[in-house]
């Protein structure tokens, strides 16, 4: 009966640890998967990376969206802070950022049409404790890791529309600050 | 002797810890439904996703099934696997799905197979979206057909290749009433099973 109990303890006590261990590993393991991916694709750190159109053949996560035009930049802040520069888009598009966690720190407009947004979003990535002073008044999102991903949305549901939306890549920059 | 009943002990708790926490966070079995912490007519959505106050399963769950979601604010998400029946989602039926004007920027429809995936066709009909609606002359009252193959008239979203999906419907800029009080907010789009089987 003894031998149960303490079987049936050390159990219940690797379930709990084990579970709550894998549940939290995930989200930074698929994380680190995609950037490997898109690494090993040959795209360098802080460069904007467009896709062709979303298609079934080329989807690199999933439930993209087909209706939209997606450009990418891999940061690494180990060296520093990191600024981008994102034109606006004359109908729906956001820049966004996520943390190596997969959470989604910063959500900007790129939609000309929405009050507020600038003709180009200058935005500042920084570790918590990284001086960025010499951004004066940009915008700045913190992060606690130094991986992150910064994404640009465009709607673009025609192959003209995504052709527009390429034509912004050149524009836009990603670089260390 | 106590080490015996420890070892097995351990052994199976790791073993069933970590398939619990796969089959919680999606990696296996339940594919990309959410947990229906926001409910309208059966489109699920939770408000936490992409945020940094999302529980441990939620973001796992969405790291799996819908990563780099962005956070309510820019855009919300609801998944829906099953007709106005409540009947899965097959691509051996034909599916007639209408709705009408979105609290929103703008909004799409599409479809994802059971591994949160386009399904792989050449159909180039994987959506359907506030554009085509207002194309269509009926942004305020749209519908659209779901079929392995297009329909003689109207819009369409190809089940080919699709299996068992689901539908994912995207809100961009969703207006603050939404936010508030997504029951009273969204018109949910209806799925009217049409047929199945080529019945």
């Amino acid at each position: 009966m003894k031998g149960f109990l303490t079987g049936f303890i050390a159990f219940l006590v690797t379930l709990v640890l084990a579970h709550l261990l894998v549940v939290n590993a995930l989200p930074g393991k698929i994380m680190s998967k995609v950037r490997g991916r898109i690494a090993e694709a040959g795209l360098p750190v802080h460069h904007w990376h467009m896709n062709g159109r979303v298609s079934p053949e080329n989807q690199t996560v999933v439930r993209p969206s087909p209706d939209l035009a997606y450009a990418i930049c891999l940061i690494d802040l180990s060296n520093g802070p990191v600024e981008l520069n994102v034109p606006a888009w004359d109908e729906y598009g956001s820049l966004s950022v996520f943390s190596a966690r997969t959470d989604n720190v910063y959500a900007g407009s790129l939609d000309a049409r929405v009050p507020g947004t600038p003709d180009v979003r200058r935005l500042i990535v920084a570790l918590d404790k990284q001086d960025v002073s010499a951004a004066g008044d940009a915008e700045t999102v913190r992060v606690k890791q130094p991986e992150a991903l910064a994404l640009i949305r465009r709607l673009a549901p025609t192959q003209e529309a995504y052709d527009a939306a390429a034509a912004l890549v050149p524009e836009s920059s990603c670089k260390p600050l | 002797m106590k080490l015996v009943p420890l070892l097995v002990g351990g052994i199976l708790g790791i073993a069933a810890g970590v398939a619990s926490a796969l089959f919680a966070t999606g990696m296996i079995g339940s594919g990309g439904r959410l947990s229906g912490a926001v409910d309208v007519d059966g489109w699920q959505s939770d408000w936490t996703i992409g945020s940094a106050a999302a529980n441990p399963w939620m973001r796992a769950r969405i790291a799996r099934h819908g990563l780099l979601a962005l956070t309510k604010e820019e855009a919300v998400y609801f998944t829906k696997a099953t007709d106005d029946e409540g009947k899965p989602l097959t691509e051996a039926c034909t599916y007639r799905v209408s709705g009408g004007a979105m609290p929103a920027l703008w909004w799409s429809v599409t479809l994802y197979n059971a591994e949160s995936y386009l399904p792989s066709n050449s159909g180039q009909a994987l959506s359907y979206d506030m554009t085509k609606a207002a194309t269509a002359g009926s942004p305020d009252a749209w519908s659209f057909t779901i079929a392995p193959s297009a329909p003689a008239a109207g819009g369409w979203v190809s089940s080919k290749a699709a299996g068992d999906f689901d539908l994912t419907l995207r809100l961009y800029k969703p207006s603050p009433d939404l936010i508030a009080d997504p029951e009273a907010t969204l018109p949910a789009p209806a799925i009217a099973r049409v047929s199945c089987g080529g019945q």
